[in-house]
């Protein structure tokens, strides 16, 4: 599961699905706490910890996702950074 | 033979979720990633790991799904059912080394630790400073709220 997140981390291009693959990978992570802890409970609350990390991680990338879909007016990574270089482009000439 | 088919599906559903062109079905897909993984806890005993994961799953969905309407867009062409087949085809496929490929667990001398004492005897410092960690980011989301609020 760790290794399709990050297959689809790298070849996504759509910010949600980004997102999506984070949410895989910490699942991945999680589920290596409890399955592979040898006390069930220290695995639990180890658990814990990962999962308020996820939480907040989960929080600031949405709220990034949202704030960049609004200012570029597209989820696509691509294409928000083709708008990027456009906007960029004129400053530099007119240096 | 059921947590084989929990692995299967619980592999399958994060495929799905990933490489699905609809965002609600891609959602969808993740909803049922958060359920095999709540079911696989709770047939190793681990009841309050496959409690969390469920929290955590239904506001993470029901954020995903309002964010996913909102922002997703809509794909030009529709999926085929042929790229469906294949994407559960490798899934299963991916699934073969969890399968066959189990890591034995070990015990050790800490083996009669109940999930209380694991919490608040040997983690009690870590569980603390992470609720001290989460009241600073919600007092900082509340302050940054009521300044831009101010300014309006």
């Amino acid at each position: 599961m760790l290794a399709i997140g990050i297959y689809g981390l790298l070849t996504n291009r759509q910010l949600l699905k980004v997102f999506i693959s984070i949410e895989l990978i910490a699942t991945a992570a999680t589920l290596n706490f409890v399955m592979l802890a040898s006390p069930l409970g220290l695995g639990e609350a180890l658990l814990i910890l990962a999962f308020s990390v996820d939480t907040a991680v989960s929080g600031v990338i949405l709220a990034l996702l949202v704030i960049v879909s609004k200012r570029y007016g597209t989820s696509d990574l691509s294409k928000i950074m083709q708008k990027m270089q456009e906007k960029e482009t004129p400053e530099v000439e007119a240096e | 033979m059921i947590f084989e088919i929990l692995a299967i599906g619980l592999i399958v559903s994060a495929v799905l979720a990933l490489f699905l062109e609809e965002v609600v079905y891609s959602v969808a897909a993740l909803a049922g990633t958060f359920l095999f993984t709540s079911i696989i806890y709770v047939i190793n005993g681990a009841y309050f790991a496959a409690i969390f994961t469920f929290a955590v799953g239904v506001g993470t969905l029901a954020v995903l799904f309002l964010s996913g309407e909102m922002l997703g867009e809509k794909p030009t062409k529709k999926a085929s059912p042929i790229r469906t087949g294949g994407l559960i085809g490798a899934g299963v496929l991916l699934s073969l080394p969890a399968i066959f490929l189990s890591v034995s667990t070990q015990t050790t001398i800490l083996a009669d630790v109940t999930f209380g004492d694991a919490l608040w005897n040997l983690r009690g410092v870590d569980v603390l400073l992470q609720a001290l960690v989460i009241l600073t980011v919600a007092l900082g989301i509340a302050i940054v709220l009521f300044e831009r609020r101010k300014k309006k």
